[in-house]
């Protein structure tokens, strides 16, 4: 209804034109106004201004084809509520509940362009403007980009509204502005106190002891800094090599001190470490440091490797540099734009240079498991802080060697360990509240999170979960309610958490982690975050595992019998090496260069078959490491496939595993003998889903119906199509006179 | 010949014993004279032969060790243990095993020793030991071979490979053919291969006319008027014309067209467009009236409107298509007199500077292009190209692909060839080259189309029922001379070499009367098969999996069906009139009228006729077409309209990164295997419910009854769901692939190795 010039099809002038009379839309609004307004808001939020009639264009280019609805700004989200989407569409089968189709979380916004006069123009805030545009273009954090115009509100309102989203959005703000705060004092305990079960929070002693007796790890859970008595920035528990006395820990408040991640079977471990401050006296934090290394190769009875991450690299700035090109080639805001961009396409992607810190960060996680794998060797990973670099790489590491952290109780577990408790500055590092004296924001998790989606595209059938969950996982950054992802440690959280005047009667704050999921998503859209075609453990061998796990354990000392070389190993070995030596031997290649030893890694985890359940490399070669489509074209109509894509592929496996769900009941109720054998997951049932689009769960089948078929000139072309009847009569017209 | 050394042992060829040749034309048979595990052709000759050599395996997995063999066809490898397996000898297929290659298909011989390495030809002298072999083939295969003991042996072998590939010399190419072909078993085996029900050759008058039927266009009729090939050399026997049109009056058509290619119907759209295919016109030509009125109808069928597509322009020349073919090659191959490997930094760019990609977008949006003026319904649209006999191909059968969902099944896929390529004239043997004697002329067009389909396979998995191992093999094959399909340039070529030998070999129907005595066999060279009989030279492991279990099944009524949904001809009255239809000219992505396109119409005489050229329906045909080409949605029925943006197009990397020696070559992609197991397990779920259906009825006769019932509520959502079991064909029973189920303790699908 107050969809205009999207009906009908055969509009013939590209420009909008306005059939409803303002009088009709105010008795719409009447309404809807009550309505409309308030089911959107969560416990806690509040609408610090609205704007009625503004058109939000569904379409970026000259048709200026839009939807009419309020633009609301509360302390949450930036929200458009359009006049007709309520009655006319069911709700889609992926929603999130915290957030509908149009809304913006106010920490999600990464820029925003106003437009008057046609020019388009960066507004930055803290410039208090009295003016404010007639177009206003949002782009925010996860790749959507939002046109607004406000020429059709009302003067005063579209000022005030331009003004609340540039303030609360785009300027500096203290913590406790943060919506979590007001959701949590207002929201339901019993809602905000659920846990996940099965994720470890590594917030207690127990977590950590039970961490280290899962993977046999050789070391002690230290309580020094309980209550944070040491150093804030690290977490109450930890866990150090048993060398290590609490007065070592103490003595540079938690610099230098080699922190336990992960345990290999053969008894070698991951440590990570922060560099010592460099001011000591020489004598002293050199004997320090040999304490340390000794502390750490003594109990495990192996050589331990130091890998110095300040060196191999790249900074944080060049990390958000890169970054930030990369965005660029996915935000372009008209059609004709990506057309022509199309053929400077691979050159651009390179330069950008982001596909090249993934391959870096997996080619140096690479030469770790080969250390831990191969050679035995522990790894010391060191960093200035030991909470950037260094957790993307012991996260990736321990993703590769160990399938535990393929499963998502896994993965979030790891999470909670290397991120939470390993003390990443969240908050920093996104940059919710726009401090610009703080550290440089740097998207250290995402390129985590672009790490492990290679390897999950490479190597599908390993991992638990799908693509979406990353994709979704790497949203949820944005949205300003998790305890995970809005502070910068263990100690920063519990502070601010306290309550924080002694008058407030309450107990401290609880707020929701991430993973308790569904807070944001109902079970039939959660069962899209499980990869139906993930390989599990068989049962069996779980009891064979354990003993030649504790056999390892034993025999320490004693040559692993997987690394024993074949007796045919070398030969095929010293081959293959003098090929490549011949034919590639002018190629200046980083993989083959610094890392010939995990080379030989790759080689011999080639020459076996592949299991799911062991270890797991990347590939790394130009043409393996690639863009992560979903998350980075899903908004973008014109890369959505209609009626195609994996997600088909992953429709038609679904429809077959609920098949087989119920055949198997079937077989089951008939016959008792079989109620032993197969168990399915629950995966996802009920109907079939109606993925039409590549882009499945996130866009909706809204866009289609606009998305030019003929991806050529023809756009620019049909611009003047109207003068093509002109330019015929002058043809007829010259043939006439022939 | 070969001088054998002392070192191998050399196997004389016998003479065929024809007496207790009995006419037991099985693979037994054919594969009789063998070499302890080697089984030879009948044609064939081992030249040498060595023990052990070690092949590591694409993908994953230890290397296998076998031995190594070179005869006068191929180089074989014959892996140990793999004996075992192949005991079941009908699976073996006749010409190449599956570790097999061809003599034709290998580029360049690479003897490397541990310090030195070098490129073999047939003159070049061997002074060290290779360790390894190394075939670099055609179809872009790196085959790599360890020798145990790097001694004279190895030498030798080396240097037989290197002596016999040869492929720039002629006479190599018919040796090769004839130790493969040519020898009486073979040519009497083949002659007795039964046809391919599904096939549609598109060689007799009923083929064309059952194309003719299958698609529902009825304005038109299959003309013999190039019956001799008088008309047009270059053009198949019969060609379909527009119904109104005499062959008398169509005989005066062909001198107005390059090459007498006139504008021929190839495909019909259910919504009553066509689509129609021709060389450009002949412009120094007087037009007489008569005869513009029968190239008028010619171009237009019964339709009022007839858009012109330009297919060459702003299109690759096929020299063009080579650089870029062979720049690819040597950025994913790392040419080795080259060298030039590219570092993984640099791969995006000079994957760019290939502009490889660049050309299969160019040919997808083309023929995107042309599938939505199709979609429009009422038109004739007009493919023209220079010649017809390159872009027009690869536009003419992607469209096909992107509009018709039977052209996306195996069989439907290979007729699309049959007609659109094989039959159409497109120039296989000049552009393959495999004589390497027409260096200007060699052009990939065809593997063009096929990473154009890769493309779209790739996004659209679930459309489509052939995979991504049948556009593979069917790759390589195209660089093997053997097969009839791609060694000729024409039918008449084709016919021609045939027709003195078995006429049988092409199982056709319309062809045998028209070749009756043919010579008896065994006389004259060697009979070609079609490359489509893949028992020939592909596994039956590699046939199962050319078909996609996945794949959504057409439903009846996306097949289109003339009988049912051919639309009232709406503007017939108007067209069969007296004025001109309005002729469109599609160029540069956009439509516009172009009267000056027909060059009959310009000329004074013919033209004063017509003096009311604009009318009303110009502008309405105008902007519906414009509609179209916008993109209205085109409903879920519609083309598949693949996406060209930079990161939808990517690298066949199956195909051409296979062989490359720096890049780590991960296992193939395999859902469709999952797809695989589930569907067997959902068959076996089925049949143990069976089974435990029969125990409850204390019944053992009652099973099948039972298993009846028992699905019938589900019978509609399964039948279409499981189109293997409907649709597997002749390859082989689900039950049997399926025997090896999983053990209980293995909750989910494991994949082979």
């Amino acid at each position: 209804m107050l969809s205009l010039g999207s009906g009908g099809g055969k509009s013939t002038k590209p420009s909008f034109v306005s059939y409803v009379t303002l009088e009709d839309m105010k008795i719409k609004e009447k309404e809807e106004g009550l309505r409309s307004k308030h089911p959107y808001l969560l416990p806690g939020e509040v609408v610090f201004c609205s704007a009625n009639h503004v058109l939000k264009y569904t379409q970026e280019d000259a048709s200026q084809r839009g939807v009419y609805g309020t633009l609301l700004c509360t302390n949450f989200k930036i929200a458009f509520i359009s006049g007709e989407s309520a009655s006319q569409e069911t709700a889609p089968p992926f929603r999130n509940k915290l957030l509908s189709e149009n809304d913006i979380p106010l920490t999600c916004v990464d820029h925003i362009y106003g437009v008057s006069d046609e020019k388009k123009k960066l507004i930055i805030g803290g410039q208090v403007k009295s003016k404010y545009p007639s177009k206003l273009i949002i782009q925010c954090k996860d790749l959507r980009v939002f046109h607004f115009s406000l020429t059709y509100a009302k003067e005063e309102e579209a000022k005030k509204i331009f003004q609340g989203i540039v303030h609360h959005s785009l300027e500096p703000k203290s913590l406790k502005c943060v919506f979590a705060f007001s959701y949590c004092e207002t929201a339901s305990p019993s809602q905000a106190s659920r846990k996940s079960s099965l994720t470890l929070m590594f917030e207690t002693k127990e977590d950590w002891s039970m961490e280290l007796g899962r993977t046999k790890g050789n070391c002690k859970v230290s309580s020094a800094n309980e209550d944070y008595a040491i150093s804030e920035k690290l977490p109450q528990f930890f866990v150090v090599p048993f060398a290590v006395s609490d007065d070592d820990i103490l003595r540079f408040l938690g610099k230098g001190i080699p922190f336990w991640c992960w345990s290999h079977h053969s008894g070698c471990a991951l440590f990570k470490m922060a560099c010592l401050p460099t001011i000591q006296e020489d004598g002293i934090s050199q004997k320090y440091m040999h304490r340390m290394l000794d502390a750490v190769t003594q109990d495990q009875l192996c050589p331990v490797k130091i890998e110095d991450l300040s060196s191999c690299l790249p900074a944080l700035q060049d990390l958000q540099l890169s970054y930030n090109k990369f965005k660029q080639l996915f935000l372009i805001d008209s059609t004709t734009e990506f057309w022509v961009s199309d053929m400077k396409w691979f050159s651009s992607l390179e330069n950008s240079g982001w596909l090249e810190i993934i391959r870096q960060c997996l080619m140096k996680a690479v030469e770790i498991v080969d250390y831990l794998e191969s050679a035995h060797t522990s790894v010391l990973i060191v960093e200035e802080h030991c909470s950037d670099l260094c957790c993307v790489l012991s996260s990736l590491v321990q993703i590769m060697l160990d399938p535990y952290y393929r499963t998502r109780s896994g993965f979030q577990s790891l999470i909670q360990k290397e991120w939470v408790a390993g003390g990443h500055s969240f908050l920093d590092r996104c940059n919710h509240l726009y401090q610009k004296e703080k550290e440089a924001p740097a998207p250290v998790f995402l390129l985590f999170l672009e790490c492990v989606w290679q390897l999950l595209q490479q190597h599908a059938p390993a991992f638990q979960f799908s693509e979406t969950y990353l994709t979704v996982l790497s949203d949820s950054i944005n949205i300003p309610l998790f305890s995970t992802f809005l502070f910068n440690s263990q100690h920063h959280r519990d502070t601010a958490m306290k309550p924080g005047h002694p008058e407030a009667q309450r107990s401290p704050l609880n707020f929701p982690s991430v993973w308790d999921w569904s807070l944001q998503f109902d079970c039939k859209a959660q069962s899209l975050f499980t990869n139906p075609l993930y390989v599990e453990k068989p049962i069996q061998d779980k009891a064979l595992r354990k003993t030649s796990h504790q056999k390892h354990q034993r025999q320490l000392s004693l040559p692993n019998t997987l690394s024993k070389p074949s007796p045919r190993k070398g030969f095929f070995k010293e081959e293959t090496d003098n090929l490549k030596k011949i034919f590639l031997g002018k190629r200046i290649s980083k993989w083959l260069n610094p890392t010939e030893s995990s080379k030989e890694l790759y080689e011999s985890w080639q020459r076996k078959p592949l299991d799911y359940q062991g270890l797991l490399l990347p590939y790394l070669d130009g043409p393996a490491v690639r863009v992560w489509m979903q998350r980075y074209l899903r908004w973008v109509p014109e890369a959505q496939i209609f009626g195609g894509g994996s997600i088909t592929t992953v429709n038609r496996v679904l429809e077959l595993a609920s098949e087989i769900q119920d055949l198997q009941k079937e077989v089951e109720r008939r016959s008792c003998r079989m109620n032993s054998s197969i168990e399915w997951k629950q995966v996802y049932s009920g109907p079939p889903l109606s993925a039409r689009l590549s882009s499945f769960p996130f866009t909706t089948t809204h866009a289609w119906s606009f998305k030019p078929a003929i991806p050529s000139s023809i756009r620019q072309g049909l611009g003047s199509v109207s003068s093509l009847a002109d330019k015929e009569d002058d043809d007829s017209q010259g043939s006439g006179v022939l | 010949m070969l001088t054998g050394s002392k070192t191998s042992f050399k196997i004389k060829q016998l003479v065929p014993d024809f007496k207790d040749k009995t006419l037991n034309f099985s693979n037994t048979a054919l594969r009789s004279r063998e070499t302890s595990d080697f089984k030879c052709l009948p044609g064939e000759r081992v030249l040498q032969r060595t023990q052990p050599v070690r092949k590591p395996r694409a993908g994953r997995g230890s290397s296998l060790t076998g031995a190594l063999l070179c005869t006068t066809f191929r180089v074989a490898f014959v892996p140990e243990e793999g004996v075992a397996k192949t005991e079941d000898r009908d699976s073996v297929p006749v010409f190449l095993g599956e570790h097999d290659v061809a003599l034709a298909s290998i580029e360049r011989v690479v003897a490397v020793s541990p310090s030195r390495w070098k490129v073999l030809s047939a003159r070049s002298s061997l002074r060290f030991h290779p360790e390894e072999l190394v075939l670099f083939c055609r179809d872009l295969q790196v085959l790599r071979f360890h020798f145990e003991k790097s001694s004279a042996e190895s030498a030798e072998i080396t240097s037989a490979i290197a002596r016999v590939y040869q492929p720039s010399v002629p006479a190599s190419l018919s040796s090769f053919q004839r130790s493969a072909l040519g020898s009486v078993e073979v040519k009497q085996y083949l002659s007795n291969r039964g046809a391919d029900p599904q096939m549609n050759w598109f060689e007799g008058l009923q083929d064309w006319e059952r194309e003719l039927a299958r698609t529902g266009a009825t304005a038109w009729r299959v003309s013999s008027v190039n019956d001799r090939f008088e008309m047009a050399t270059s053009l198949p026997k019969f060609n379909v014309v527009p119904q109104r049109i005499l062959d008398t009056e169509l005989k005066r058509t062909f001198a107005h067209f390059t090459e007498g290619r006139i504008p021929r119907w190839c495909w019909h759209h259910p919504e009553g467009s066509d689509l129609l295919r021709a060389a450009s016109f002949q412009s120094n030509i007087y037009h007489e009236k008569h005869d513009a009125r029968n190239l008028e109808a010619l171009l237009f069928g019964r339709h009022p409107q007839c858009v012109i597509v330009e297919v060459g322009e702003d299109m690759p020349p096929p020299s063009e298509i080579q650089a870029a073919h062979s720049r690819l090659r040597a950025l994913c191959l790392g040419d080795i007199p080259a060298s030039l490997s590219v570092s993984d930094e640099k791969w995006l760019s000079s994957l760019e500077a290939s502009r490889w990609l660049d050309h299969v977008r160019s040919c997808l949006r083309r023929s995107a292009e042309v599938s939505c003026l199709l979609a429009e319904g009422d038109l004739a649209v007009v493919l023209q190209e220079a010649e017809d006999r390159d872009l027009n191909c690869v536009v003419s059968s992607l469209v096909q692909i992107m509009s018709d969902p039977h052209c996306r099944t195996l069989p439907g896929f290979q007729n699309l060839v049959q007609k659109e390529w094989v039959s159409a004239g497109f120039r296989f043997l000049h552009r393959n080259n495999y004589t390497r004697d027409r260096d200007k002329e060699e052009s990939p067009v065809f593997l063009l189309f096929l990473d154009c389909v890769w493309q779209l396979l790739q996004q659209f998995p679930s459309h489509f029922e052939i995979t991504e191992v049948f556009l593979l093999t069917l790759h390589d094959r195209a660089h093997l001379p053997l097969y009839s399909t791609f060694l000729f340039n024409c039918q008449r070529e084709r016919g021609r070499n045939t027709q003195h030998l078995s006429q049988s070999y092409t199982p056709v129907n319309g062809w045998q009367e028209l070749v009756n005595g043919g010579l008896a066999p065994g006389s004259g060279g060697p009979s070609f098969p079609p490359v489509w009989d893949w028992a020939l030279h592909c596994t039956p492991e590699r046939r199962d999996s050319f078909r996609n279990p996945s794949n959504t099944p057409l439903s009846p009524g996306a097949v289109p069906n003339g009988n049912s949904e051919t639309p009232p001809s709406r503007e017939l009255s108007d067209c069969s009139g007296s004025g001109p239809g309005l002729v469109l000219l599609f160029s540069k992505g956009s439509l516009g009228p172009a009267p000056h396109l027909l060059p009959w119409r310009n000329a004074g005489g013919a033209a004063s006729g017509w003096k009311n050229h604009r009318r009303a329906p110009s502008r309405d045909g105008l902007s519906r077409l414009e509609r179209a080409l916008k993109g209205q949605p085109l409903g879920p029925r519609g083309p598949l309209l693949p996406l060209l943006l930079g990161p939808c197009l990517r690298v066949w990397r199956g195909c051409y990164l296979r062989g490359a020696l720096q890049t780590q070559v991960p296992p193939p992609v395999s859902s469709h295997l999952h797809v695989d197991f589930l569907a067997s397990e959902v068959e076996r779920l089925r049949g143990r419910l069976a089974l435990a259906k029969g125990l409850d009825r204390h019944g053992n006769c009652k099973r099948a009854e039972s298993r009846g019932t028992n699905q019938k509520p589900r019978q509609e959502t399964t039948n279409h769901n499981f189109l293997f079991a409907g649709n597997r064909g002749t390859g082989c029973s689900p039950e049997r692939r399926y025997t090896q189920t999983p053990t209980r303790g293995q909750k989910h699908p494991k994949l082979p190795p």
